[in-house]
Formats: C-alpha cells, structure tokens, sequence
C-alpha cells in the first residue's frame, strides 16, 4: 500500500502501462513478480491485471488450436496462482477464460449436435424456456454426467441420422439460442443457412470418436481430445471469441460496483444505522447510491492495523491512498460530502455499539463455494457480534471474487500480514520477545451472512454454489 | 436540529420595512417567530422561503453593520454548518463567502434578546446532537490543565488529576488506590476550621472539591465510587467530640486498612483461588491489561506450571502491551494481537481471563472496551471465560447495553501521530469544502507542508465525519462462566448477593 505513494512504484497501473508494450510471457513474469512482492494486492488490481494479462496471452497466441490454447491459459495461469495462492481470484479469472474458450467450443459443437436434435427431438419446453443457456454447461457440470451422457446423445442420433444425413451437415451457430428455436421453424433456419455455407467436413464423423474414446479415459482428457478435433474441424474464430469474451469479462469488473450499488435502495431504508469496515470501493459506492436518496447514518469500524489508513484516506477524501495514481477518473465525493454523518470506530468497539445498528454491510476479499467469504481481518468478530444482536448482515461482492473453493483448510486462506504494523520494529525488545502476529484476513461462516449482493442480484449463501456453478467449469476447479 | 432553525424562522423586526417585495413569505415567517419557542419541530423551510428570509437577513445585517463585531458564536454543530452551507450555496456568492455563525447572530442581535438559559439549552441540543451514539454522555470536556482548578483542591490531588487525564495512572483498582493514597495526604494536612467538627466539615467542604476536581479530569471509576462512599461514611460516623488528631490518626488507619483488606488481601485471595485454574499446556487469554490477571499468570508461573499467554490488545491505549512486555520479562511465552485478530487468537487458546472496570448487579462485566468481543468469540469457542474482579468493584447499577453509561474519551486520542503522518499525503486529495475552509483562516497553509496535527483539523473540518472513542463497553453475563473475588469463585448471577455481603459488613 505505501508503494502508491510514488508515481512509478511498480503495482497495478505500471503493470497496465507495460502489458501495453511487453509480449505475453515476459508479462507474465511481471505480473508473478509483482503478486509475489505483495506489489499487486487486494481482489480488483489482481482480478484487473489478470485479465489484462489473459487478454495478451489470448491475443498472442498462435494457432487455432483450442487444446492448446487451453493448456497454454492453464499453464499461465497455475503459475500466477502459485505466486500468490491467497489472492483467489487470479485463479477465479483464469478459470473464467478457460470457461469462455470451453463455451466458445461448447457453442460450435453445440450447433452441431443440439442442431441435429432440434431438427427431430424437440427438447422440452420447459427447459428451453427457464435456462435455455445452462443446457450445454450441465452437460458438463459434472464429469461422471459429461463422460456418460454426451455420447449417448450423439449415438441415439446416429441412428436417426442416416436417413437424414443433409440436415445434420450444417455450419456452427454462433447464437445458441437459435439451436433452441421451436421444432417448425429450426429445419427451416438450418435449411436457409445451409444454402450459403456448407461444411467442408461432415460433423458426424467427428461425434463418434468422442463416444469411442474409452471409459478409462478422465473427463479431463476427453475433453481436450473433443476440444481438439471440434476446433480443427470448425472454422471459427475461436481466438477473436475468446478474446471478446475477456473484455466482456473486463466489463462486468468494471461494471460490477455500479451494478451492485444501483440495488442500494432496495436494501436501505432511511434513518438506518449502517456498520461497515474497512475501505472498500465497492461498499462506499453501494451506500453513496443510497445517500442520493435516503439519509442514513453510517458507522465505519476503522480496520486496524491494516486498512485503517485506507479506511480515514476514504472518508477524508473519498479514495483510497493507492488509487490516486491509477487512472480511475471517476473520483467519488466521500460519503461526508453528501451529507451522510459518518462515525468512525476503533474496532474494539463494535460489541458496544452494535445494539445500535440495524445492519452491517461487509466488503469482502473473496467469497467461497460454501458461502463462506474471508474478509479483511474483523469481519468474522463484526459478523459475530451482529449475529448476537440479530442484526442483519450484508455481503457485497462482484461474481468475479466468488471462487469455487470450498474451505477445507481455512488458514490456507488467511495471510499473516507484517508484524511491524501491529508493533513498530523500533520497539526491538518488546519485537524480540513476545510473538506479535497479524492476521489480515477472517474466515467468516456462511451461517453469520444474511445476504449476498452480487452484481447479479441478491442471493441466500446457501445459493451461492449455483452461482459458482453457472461460472466455472468442473473441469476447470483444480488448474 | 431544531434551535438554529427556529432562530433562523424569527426575522429581524426590521426586516419587512426593507423588504417590501415578498409580503406573503415574510408573513408566514413572522406567524412562524410568533409560535412559542418550546414547541421545538423543526420547520422545513422550501428553499424560496430561506432565499427570501436570507436576503431579508442580510439588509437587516448590513443596517447594523456599523455596531461593531459581536462575539462569534463558538461550536456551531457540523451537521447545522452543512445544512448552512448548503442554503447559501442557493443564495448570492458573497453570501456563501461569509462566516457562516455570523448569519446566527445578526438574527439573533435583531430579535428580542433570547434568555440566556435557553442559549445554553442550544449548545446542550448540539452537543447531543454531535454524538448520535453516546451524546448523552457529552458533559464536558475532559480537563487538561491545571487551570480553573478550585483554590481548595490540595496539589497533590492537582497532579493525581493530571495523571488521571492522561492516562498515566490507568485502570480501575490502581485509580481506587492512588486516590486513597492522595486523600490520606489531604487529610493529614487538613485542618478543621473553628466553629466546625471535622465529620461535618471534612466530607461537604473539603474532599467534595477534591473529587469535584478529579471527576473533572476522568470521571470517576466504580471502584472510586464505591471507595468515597465507604470513606464519607466513615467520616460522618466519626464522634464529634474525638480530638482531631486521634480522628485523622484514625481516618489514616481507617484508609490503610481499607486498602489492605479490600485490595491487597482480595488480590491475594483471588489470584490464590485463580491461578490454581491453570494447568499445564494451558495457552492463557486475555484482553487489555489488569493487575490481577498479571498477577494471577506470574503466580502460576512461578509454580512451575508449564503455559503460555496470548495478550489481545485494541488501540489507542495499547494496555496489553504493558502487560506483554511484564509477562515476557518473567520468562512467559506471549503471543500478541490486536482486537482485529481476535477470532483467530480464540483459536489456539484454552481459558480466557479477564480483568473488570466493574460486576454490574445483573451480572454483567463492565471493562475496557473490546472485553464483549472477545468474551463473545471465546464463548462461541466454547472456552471457559473466568472474570476477576475484587468485590470492591461490584456496583448496584445495572445496564443492557454499552450506550447507556460509559466513559467517552476524546476523539483525537483515535489518531496516533504515526497514523496521522501515514495520512498526510491525502493533503492534494481533500475535497474543496474543506480546503477552502482553511483557506479562510490562512491561505498559506496551502503551501506550506502539512504537519501531523493538520490531520485533525482535517477531520474536525470535514463536516460529518466523526471520530467516536469510549472506554468501556458491557459483556452479556451469558459469555461469562466464572467470577473469582476475595468471597470465593461465582457465577455472574451471584454479584447482587455479594455485593449486598461486601457492602453491609
């Protein structure tokens, strides 16, 4: 943190400034150099300069072929994830890109099986019409379903599909949603488009090896094996896809705060007394979108010893001491300014003043599968405390912290911070005696969190694991 | 809230003669000054309505102009001075450019004088209304100096005060005993006046402007509470007819042995029935610092257990590292954290012992702020929390909660200068209200380097932002397995009975 104080301190901005120049693989030893430095820290600068950095690596890559491309994500991306374990959401991103480069692939092959399918089986009504884009993930949510049931699929057609063998030759779709059309008009839409364009090799040759492979196989390897050949086989630009996929990803990471604080009023109602901690874009957003309307009060506890000068820059200044250099224009008024009364609180006092509090909004660093979430060092003693007095508490999270680890091992997740915060060094015989230690993070249970805000919506943690679901492949979870 | 809105709804007599032009709003505001000021709601006034009222305000003000500047009114309240700010900015620029107290005060010289009782009524509604949380506890500001001190408060007492005030002597027993010590000074050089016995004088004349003083400084402990009362006791039961020296020999005694019984002897006893609770392989909690726990730890330690301490410890007092470094210098092995590391050092710990500011009658523990968290996260461990606590300490006053009654400690103490310097690099960043504002006062403070005590202008500037500090806060008696006095280990439902057993022996 006290790196931003000069302008060319390496961290998240000079990393910015010199993806735009440096290829790919030296960057990635930037970006590794700077998350082990601690350089880089907290879940937005990792998850920016990651998807930055995927966003480079994509771009570079040579070839057309999507197994490697995946290999080459997931090697990029298990060393990034080994310079820094904690931050779980450099891992989260690059599973996110693996996801979009397996989507994109999905899609194509989607088109050329699901295609078939709806030209004679309609699928069920029901399901197109409540998640028509789940269908191809849950095919391959879990391995054991994936390995069975894809095959199975396509063999069933196989028998239909001698007779009819024109129909199921047919280009890749982008839209999936076009493979979902109504049973009448998809042979049409299939027709029109076979007129233009048509396959230079037939899709049906290709489905079968996937259905031979044998049992033995992992998921894993059947999968990259299927990926293989549908990429070679289909001439999409899997390259472009996924590389617009990664700047829809760099969106939603911008998006994500204006997202989550624009359902700020559904959750705040006037004359509330509001707790929170730390100093967090995202919660100061969240409750400046509720002061526009409404007149809350706001007690802040000050994060000792580590975010405290972040949390007293915020309310002074309305951002944070690191982000002064970094090229965020929007520069938010602090809450004072719009005329919310804001306490601030040493962290020992949270017990006394909790019976006042009718809610306690928490940033966090990530949330995990279980609904669980570790966040700055006090959450789990605020969350507790709100706990006993029955006081409400609210999680606010962009999805791209929501991590699809479960915590086996929660103090694998928890840095110890430097000691010379809790007591300064020139202290040397109090340093040398006596253990002072400094956790910087608290695993707080999914059973002390009320609410989840997303920037999808608000969820119940014990929802949390859909979401995770709907987010990242199985076969992605162990990089 | 409502006061300065009253003031404002009143407009200066002369107004509607030089404000012709707007009849009806003057009107209504007129009906408005003619309402009874105790009725207190505040009036929302649509922004045409201030406009016209300001306008009327500042004719009225630059009519009496000439009749020279009048005291500034002190401590307009933050939140007042937004609201302030905010109308002028509707208003012309040289409105906004203004001092905004002044507005207050031109109104108030035009219109009939308010009764100077209700004057202080407002700066009460203020006061309150700057501590949403404990405003009830603002009385005044705790004193610093010497200065203003009653010619009657003996020096001794004088530098106690001072010692108090800046945490010097700190914690509930070592504060009860150095008054002790300070009053046996005062009463060893006390002198009953002619025409007086010393029962009657000694107690209303004499100690009352001691403690009046000391209160002043800190508010008084539980402890010290319970302490004068015992001693006022004594004194009024003194037989008027002893010499005064037999008496003061007596009241001396009287004073050693009330330390000796109630301190020395109880401590003895509770770390004699306390440190026996510590077996080997024990990791030992605790929170802050108290004399007892520290003594109760080196006794065991010295009896050969084998255990070690964990010290949690909450700015800005840093009690714990006090007793850290005690601990450490005896050879014990310490671990130390800060509040914010709670959760994680209730997990390696086996027992929690805590010291107390005081028992309340409800079986709560009122001690240094922090205490409930970690008594609340030891329990959901389910580790034993032992409080240790002299019955000297046991109050008959109750509480639910931490808001009702406590100590509130001067916000700046919030700061440490080394926070402070870490924040100065924010200067370029403030936002323009508040650096227009010190533009005021000095425009060269613009260019000079900011120093660390400009941060707390900073903050005191920034209008809503308030630093909060209290001292104590209340554990729920749930959290609390075991209470260890001088009478014997109990549970916290038992603290009325003994109590009610310390006080009538």
């Amino acid at each position: 943190m006290a790196q931003g104080a000069v302008p060319l301190a390496p961290g998240l901005s000079s990393f910015l400034k010199s993806l735009k120049t440096t290829p790919a693989d030296p960057s990635v030893e930037h970006l590794i150099a700077l998350l082990k430095r601690r350089q880089i820290r907290n879940s937005r600068p990792c998850a920016v300069a990651t998807t930055a950095l995927m966003l480079r690596v994509v771009g570079e890559f040579k070839g057309r072929d999507a197994a490697k491309m995946v290999e080459r994500i997931r090697q990029v991306g298990r060393r990034l994830v080994a310079a820094q374990p904690r931050e779980v959401v450099v891992g989260n991103i690059v599973r996110r890109v693996l996801g979009l480069v397996r989507e994109v692939l999905d899609d194509n092959a989607g088109e050329n099986t699901n295609g078939s399918d709806a030209g004679r089986s309609t699928p069920t009504p029901h399901d197109a019409m409540t998640r028509p884009q789940l269908s191809s993930s849950i095919s391959t949510f879990s391995p054991l379903k994936h390995a069975h049931a894809e095959p199975m699929d396509s063999s069933l057609h196989q028998s239909d599909m001698s007779d009819s063998g024109e129909l199921s030759r047919r280009p890749p779709l982008l839209s999936s949603h076009t493979s979902y059309a109504p049973a009448s008009a998809a042979p049409l839409v299939n027709s029109l488009f076979g007129l233009f364009s048509q396959p230079v090799d037939s899709s049906n040759a290709s489905t079968p090896t996937g259905q031979a492979s044998p049992d033995g196989k992992t998921a894993q390897a059947l999968n990259l094996d299927r990926l293989a050949e549908l990429s070679q086989r289909a001439n999409l630009d899997l390259k472009g896809e996924v590389m617009d996929g990664i700047r829809e990803l760099q969106d939603e990471l911008e998006q994500s705060d204006e997202q989550i604080a624009s359902v700020a009023l559904e959750h705040i109602h006037a004359n509330e007394i509001i707790l929170t901690h730390t100093a967090s874009t995202t919660v100061q957003k969240f409750l400046l979108s509720a002061a526009k309307k409404r007149k809350f009060t706001v007690v802040h506890a000050e994060t000792h010893p580590h975010d405290n000068a972040a949390t007293h820059g915020i309310l002074l200044t309305g951002r944070k001491r690191e982000s002064h250099m970094h090229e965020e224009d929007d520069q938010w008024k602090p809450l004072t300014a719009v005329g919310i009364p804001v306490y601030v609180i040493p962290d020992s006092h949270v017990f006394a003043i909790m019976s006042r509090v009718n809610k306690v909004v928490l940033a966090t660093h990530t949330v995990l599968a279980n609904g669980g979430l570790v966040a700055a060092a006090g959450a789990h003693m605020i969350a507790k405390t709100a706990k006993e007095h029955r006081v409400p508490v609210m999680v606010l999270s962009g999805v791209y912290k929501l991590s699809p680890v479960y915590p086996f091992d929660i103090n694998e997740l928890i840095e110890y911070g430097d000691a010379g915060n809790v007591v300064p060094y020139e202290d040397g015989e109090f340093v040398d005696k006596i253990d002072v230690e400094n956790p910087m993070y608290d695993y707080v249970p999914a059973d002390l969190v009320d609410l989840y805000i997303t920037n999808l919506g608000g969820h119940a943690p014990s929802y949390l694991y859909r979401i995770v679901a709907d987010h990242y492949r199985t076969e992605d979870i162990t990089l | 809230m409502s006061g300065p809105v009253l003031d404002e709804a009143a407009p200066p007599p002369a107004a509607p003669a030089e404000a012709p032009s707007n009849p009806p709003a003057l009107a209504k505001a007129e009906e408005k000054a003619a309402k009874p000021a105790e009725d207190g709601a505040p009036k929302k006034l649509s922004p045409a309505e201030l406009k016209k009222q300001k306008a009327a305000e500042k004719q009225a003000r630059r009519a009496q102009a000439k009749s020279g500047p009048a005291p500034n009114q002190p401590g307009t309240p933050a939140k007042e001075g937004r609201r302030q700010q905010k109308d002028s900015n509707q208003t012309s620029k040289d409105d906004k450019s203004r001092p905004l107290p002044l507005r207050r005060r031109a109104s108030q010289s035009n219109a009939p004088a308010p009764p100077p009782q209700q004057q202080k009524k407002d700066a009460k509604k203020d006061l309150r209304q700057l501590g949403l949380f404990f405003g009830h506890l603002y009385s005044q500001p705790r004193q610093h100096s010497m200065v203003g001190a009653s010619k009657d408060v003996h020096p001794a007492v004088l530098s106690l005060g001072l010692q108090y005030s800046s945490y010097v002597i700190c914690g509930s027993t070592a504060r009860m005993v150095a008054m002790l010590l300070v009053f046996k000074a005062v009463i060893e050089s006390y002198h009953t006046p002619v025409g007086t016995s010393l029962a009657r004088h000694l107690t209303n004349h004499h100690l009352s402007p001691q403690i009046d003083y000391l209160r002043s400084c800190r508010p008084l402990s539980i402890s010290m509470g319970n302490a004068i009362r015992w001693l006022k006791d004594f004194i009024i039961k003194i037989d008027p007819s002893t010499p005064e020296a037999e008496a003061k020999r007596n009241l001396l005694e009287e004073i050693d042995m009330f330390v000796r019984e109630r301190v020395t002897a109880a401590d003895k006893l509770i770390r004699d029935n306390a440190a026996p609770k510590i077996v080997d392989g024990d990791v030992i909690l605790t929170y802050a610092s108290s004399s007892i726990v520290e003594q109760t730890l080196l006794q065991a330690h010295k009896s050969g257990v084998s255990f070690s301490v964990i010290v949690v410890d909450s700015k800005p007092l840093y009690e714990g590292k006090t007793l850290a470094r005690k601990l450490a210098n005896h050879r014990l092995n310490v671990r130390y954290y800060l509040i914010t590391g709670a959760s994680h050092a209730v997990k390696s710990a086996t027992k929690v012992f805590l010291g107390a500011h005081a028992m309340m009658s409800n079986g709560r523990l009122y001690s240094r702020v922090g205490t409930a968290l970690v008594s609340m996260l030891a329990n959901a461990q389910s580790l034993p929390v032992l409080v240790l606590c002299e019955s000297v300490k046991f109050t008959e006053k109750v509480a639910l909660d931490s808001i009702v009654g406590n100590e509130v400690a001067p916000p700046d103490e919030l700061l440490s200068e080394v926070e402070r310097n870490n924040l100065l690099p924010l200067h370029p960043h403030l936002p323009k209200t508040t650096t227009s504002k010190s533009d005021d006062k000095g425009a060269t403070a613009e260019d000079a380097k900011p120093t660390a005590l400009d941060v707390l202008k900073w903050v005191e500037d920034s209008q809503n932002l308030h630093h909060l500090q209290v001292l104590y806060d209340v554990t729920p008696a749930e959290y609390i397995n075991m209470v260890i006095t001088e009478y014997g280990s109990l549970p916290p439902s038992s603290v009325p009975v003994v109590h009610r057993l310390s006080t009538n022996t």
